[in-house]
């Protein structure tokens, strides 16, 4: 026992102290350890934690509608199924019978099935975009770990229509072209996610987090495109391609001439939105399958590519004449020329050694600047580019924008290609002047235009109207901007003036368009190589000219035929300023000449109230009076005279009886002998109406004059009867 | 004697008491807390461990009291049985049929879910009669002819548990008779021998054994072997980096969700960085440096040489077992099976420890110059 209760010796207590020490020490260093693991890795380790613990799934956001301005649908998103497993969670003892199922309605190799399902990947995309039938179909069954994520496919209603603009999107439903391209980030929205959290089988855990992030629907763009002018313009220029053998591709840009909205943008050839990917020129598709590997692929990029390729923004052209708008505008401006300046034109101009002639090689004579605009006469200016200067040459070039891109909303726009001041000399000046040796953009002409048309304020072209959201409400609007002064209000309405003249009696009649004061300029540039009879036809217009609404450049590059700008670009350019102006409801202001030689259909008003007929007659441009007892405005019309069908001059006036009995006569008073316009009102003033027979009426002028009428005179007829008469012209005469 | 028996009763240590009742609450609370998800999970019951552990912790507890009131020269007598019950024990375990094979070792004996595992009683019982073995001596072993015995006791009994195989267990057996032989004095350079000896055993063990070298792999790079052995460390780290300060709040771990396999075992001090943050890691660990601070103190103030070398036998047993633990969750070592004393679930190690408690809370009656000692 006396052993047994010794002490513990100094040396043992000494030995448990360091001992403790050893500990503590120990202690703090795992305690380092645990704060270096959720401190400084702290971040690296919970987020790998979070990684597997959460299950993301993605709920894709609708993207968003492309409109025209007036909410016609060009572009929309269908909601589509994509099916996706994750191979962990699905019952090995169900396999066979899910790989089974799966590839009947899915109509997939079971093979392939049976790999995709057994991946190691936690999310593995079996089929995407399966038909509504075939989601049904997978959602009845209720299987683990196969999930129906909704997806959207793009569709265009109107295929290849407006495909420049418009654009297409990959396989992701990214935009890859056009507005759906520079628009994406806006049309796309944001897709919403479901986390949860997971146990390691894939379970969901219990009493842990949901969170639900909601989708956020892209915005609906609203495009400027008017889809009637666009398609207006598509059709005429198809036309104009078939008619004229248009070899390489053709632009129509039509703009409002005040805010710079793009109306219609149409460039051929155009594509297929619904299936981008497919080549639809003939030669091109033969040129493709005649290769085989490394070599088809880069061809059939490169075909694709050009294809896709929006010529009115993308490429640049030599503008030749209708660049001498601006040449014209700069001169006045700089008052190195007045309108009624004389030049001399021999059919060309001697320029540093070099003899530049003129399209017209015989000369045009002697003529004012005027008539120099009007007959587009290279040597006038050649002299007024000349007396203009290389530098205030290239400022004027500057200041109307064609040495920088104008802003535009489509992908790739171009800069053009101008002389450095170093290389620009005298000869290229000349050449300049007549809008030869440069290159411009089809949309930095229309946009110089503006100068013109705004009163000498530039207008930046827009194709995007607005951002709305789905109900309508408008989130971003794009307003009109104004991007520099180019010339003065008194030049751009001289420079309006003289174009008009282009038109009424220059080198652009082709665009002459009837009850409409149309201003342009044509152009014919011929391409490099010279001398190869490659040329670009174009003309640059607007109207109405006094007060101009919108602006249009047709181009057209590589005609086979006819090349000249007046000749194929300006009735082009006529047909789709025609049906735009009137689609657009700008009134025509028919000049008197004008009013005769407009034709109206009379309609049948016979049984509707006075009210009525008289607003019908006058939406027409007809006059109407009403005979009868009782003129009220109630009252029905049983008569009319004309009748209803009969053709005849704008302002002629229809009687409207409104009872049987009140039948007056008249006797026709005779005008042969006179002049149109006295014939005219004549006839009116017996409350008859006058219709010129036969004859084109563009050929009438101040020289024209009544050589026979019908009924002849002295007959009795009902007022309104029409008096058809035969026009011969004093040079026959 | 009723007066002795109730001075007895007011010298008992409260202080160590209360360390030791906080630290079982504390991990019921944590085997609860852990174990539920994958009780649900596999048992189909919420509860299962922490049932269990619950009646074990009672049982421990009551054992624990009863030791603490007995007197200690009878248990001091009882060593030289004990230590041959729990020879027997290891090497029943041994025997095919008679030793429960649980994940590829043998290490259980019992029947249904009432099994024990005879390396923790030897965790306990070794170290007692090494204590009194010492006592016996009036010098420290100072020959290396004295040594051997007890050398070679130390061997058999870590050489019988390595063969289960358990090598933690063995590890934990052999710490244990070594540090109490080194505190009863013995030269430190004697030590050196055998471990210079157990050295290239031990790498011939790792090396002969495929699961033990991969361990090493695994340790140097644990993402490298995510769907492997390095899974069960990558997602521990996982936990712990998780928690950040504050943890992500009791009974929130997301780890315990099945990733972290038997989050309640081995890996349960992750759970508790995960839900309580760097303050509820550095707070257990403070909890363990003042039972171990307590257990020291009743070390050195114990009346005799036995009780001495006894208490800090136990109390470096709980020592070692915390430090391991947790390096091995922190990925600090390789991965070896050591369980956390006071919170792994575990029925026979947890009534086993809290037994020790018993004995240190015994001792601790008993301080020579104790407040309370001096009223002797």
């Amino acid at each position: 026992m006396e052993k047994n209760t010794q002490k513990p010796t100094l040396k043992t207590k000494k030995y448990i102290s360091s001992i403790f020490i050893i500990i503590v020490a120990l202690f703090v260093g795992i305690s380092i350890r645990i704060g270096y693991l959720q401190f400084v890795r702290g971040y690296e380790l919970s987020t790998k934690a979070a990684a597997q613990q959460t299950k993301d799934k993605v709920i894709s956001s609708k993207r968003g509608i492309i409109y025209d301005r007036n909410k016609n649908i060009l572009a929309l998103s269908a909601s589509v199924d994509t099916v996706t497993c994750t191979p962990s969670e699905i019952k090995k003892e169900k396999l066979d019978e899910i790989c089974r199922e799966l590839s009947l309605i899915l109509e997939m190799d079971e093979k392939d099935l049976r790999e995709k399902l057994t991946q190691n990947s936690s999310y593995v995309i079996i089929k995407q975009k399966i038909t509504p039938e075939q989601s049904e179909k997978i959602r009845n069954l209720h299987y683990n770990g196969i999930y129906l994520t909704e997806d959207a496919k793009r569709y265009y209603p109107y295929g290849s229509f407006a495909s420049h603009i418009i654009g297409f999107v990959g396989t992701d439903n990214q935009g890859l072209n056009g507005v759906e391209m520079v628009y994406d980030k806006y049309l796309k929205g944001v897709p919403g996610r479901v986390i949860t959290a997971k146990d390691s089988t894939g379970s969901d855990m219990p009493y842990q987090y949901e969170k639900y992030i909601n989708a956020e629907n892209g915005l609906n763009v609203v495009l400027t495109i008017d889809e009637t002018i666009q398609h207006y313009a598509e059709k005429h220029l198809e036309d104009a391609i078939k008619q004229y053998d248009v070899r390489n591709g053709a632009v129509c840009i039509i703009m409002d001439a005040k805010t710079g909205e793009i109306l219609a943008m149409a460039t051929k050839p155009d594509y297929d939105l619904n299936s981008p990917f497919t080549l639809n020129d003939p030669k091109m598709i033969e040129l493709v399958n005649s290769l085989t590997g490394e070599e088809r692929n880069k061809a059939l990029s490169d075909a694709r590519n050009k294809m896709w390729r929006n010529k009115a923004v993308v490429d640049t052209y030599e503008p030749g004449s209708t660049y001498k708008t601006f040449v014209a505008a700069a001169a006045l401006e700089e008052n190195v020329v007045k309108v009624d300046d004389q030049f001399d034109c021999n059919g060309y101009m001697k320029v540093a050694n070099y003899r530049i002639s003129c399209h017209k090689t015989s000369g045009h004579g002697h003529l004012t600047f005027a008539q120099g605009v009007k007959s587009s006469c290279n040597p006038v200016f050649m002299q007024i580019g000349a007396n203009l200067g290389k530098t205030k040459f290239m400022r004027y070039h500057r200041l109307f924008g064609f040495t920088d891109t104008t802003g535009f909303d489509l992908p790739g726009e171009a800069e053009g290609v101008f002389y450095t001041t170093n290389s620009f000399n005298t000869t290229e000046l000349a050449t300049s002047s007549f809008g030869q040796g440069f290159q411009v953009t089809p949309l930095q002409m229309i946009a110089a235009m503006t100068a013109i048309t705004n009163d000498g304020i530039i207008v930046k072209p827009r194709i995007v109207k607005e951002l709305i959201d789905d109900n309508g409400t408008v989130v971003r609007a794009f307003e009109k901007e104004e991007v520099r002064r180019a010339i003065s209000k008194d030049t751009a309405k001289t420079v309006r003036e003289l174009l008009e003249t282009v038109v009424s009696e220059g080198t652009a009649k082709n665009a002459y368009i009837k009850g409409y004061r149309v201003a342009g300029k044509t152009g014919t540039s011929e391409k490099f190589p010279r001398n190869m009879g490659l040329y670009v036809a174009s003309f640059l217009g607007f109207a109405p000219a006094n007060d101009p609404e919108i602006i249009g450049l047709v181009m057209l590059d590589e005609p086979a035929g006819a090349h000249m700008g007046g000749q194929i670009a300006a009735p082009t350019f006529q047909k789709i300023f025609d049906d735009t102006l009137r689609y657009l409801n700008i009134d025509p202001q028919y000049t008197e000449s004008e009013e005769n030689e407009i034709e109206i259909t009379i309609p049948n008003v016979v049984e509707k109230n006075v009210k009525e007929a008289e607003e019908i007659l006058a939406s027409m441009q007809l006059k109407c009076k009403t005979v009868g007892l009782n003129n009220s405005e109630d009252v029905v019309i049983l008569k009319q005279i004309p009748t209803g069908g009969t053709v005849v001059p704008a302002g002629s006036t229809v009687m409207l009886y409104t009872s049987e009995s009140a039948d007056e006569a008249v006797m026709i008073p005779s005008v042969v002998g006179k002049s149109i316009s006295e014939a005219n009102s004549i006839l009116a003033n017996a409350g008859l109406n006058m219709k010129i027979s036969g004859k084109s009426s563009t050929e009438t002028d101040n020289n024209s004059y009544i050589g026979a009428q019908n009924p002849p005179a002295g007959e009795i007829a009902a007022p309104g009867t029409v008096v058809t008469v035969d026009i011969l012209n004093s040079d026959v005469h | 004697m009723k007066k002795k028996s109730s001075e007895k009763l007011n010298n008992f240590d409260f202080q160590f008491f209360a360390i030791v009742m906080s630290l079982l609450i504390f991990g019921l609370i944590m085997v609860f807390s852990a174990s539920s998800a994958s009780a649900h999970h596999f048992q189909k019951n919420a509860l299962y461990f922490i049932e269990r552990q619950g009646i074990y912790a009672v049982i421990g507890i009551i054992g624990m009291l009863y030791i603490s009131k007995v007197d200690y020269k009878k248990i001091q007598a009882m060593t030289p049985m004990l230590l041959t019950i729990s020879l027997v024990l290891v090497i029943l375990v041994l025997i095919p049929g008679i030793g429960k094979v649980i994940n590829g070792a043998r290490r259980w004996l019992g029947v249904g879910s009432l099994t024990i595992q005879p390396s923790e009683i030897v965790k306990y019982t070794l170290p007692l009669f090494l204590a009194h073995c010492l006592s016996l001596r009036k010098e420290p072993i100072s020959t290396v002819k004295e040594f051997i015995p007890f050398l070679a006791l130390v061997g058999v009994f870590a050489g019988l548990i390595l063969l289960e195989p358990h090598m933690s267990g063995a590890i934990v057996v052999a710490f244990v008779g070594m540090i109490v032989l080194i505190i009863g004095g013995t030269k430190l350079i004697y030590f050196v021998v055998p471990f210079m000896a157990a050295l290239p055993i031990g790498i011939a063990l790792i090396v002969s054994s495929p699961y033990r070298l991969k361990r090493i792999t695994t340790f140097m790079n644990p993402e490298a072997d995510m769907l492997g052995d390095g899974y069960q460390i990558v997602q521990s780290l996982y936990a712990i980096g998780s928690g950040g300060f504050f943890g992500l709040g009791l009974g929130q771990s997301r780890q315990k969700f099945l990733y972290i396999p038997e989050p309640h075992n081995d890996f349960i001090f992750s759970i508790i960085c995960e839900e309580l943050g760097f303050i509820g890691a550095v707070f257990v660990i403070l909890l363990f440096a003042l039972l171990i601070k307590r257990g020291l103190y009743i070390a050195i103030n114990a009346p005799d040489r036995f009780s001495c070398l006894a208490v800090s036998g136990i109390i470096l047993l709980i020592a070692f077992q915390v430090i391991i633990n947790i390096l091995v969750v922190t990925s600090s070592i390789p991965v070896t099976g050591m369980p956390l004393p006071f919170f792994s679930y575990g029925g026979s190690a947890l009534v086993f420890t809290l037994l020790g408690m018993g004995f240190i809370l015994n001792v601790s009656r008993n301080l020579k110059d104790s407040k309370s000692g001096k009223s002797i």
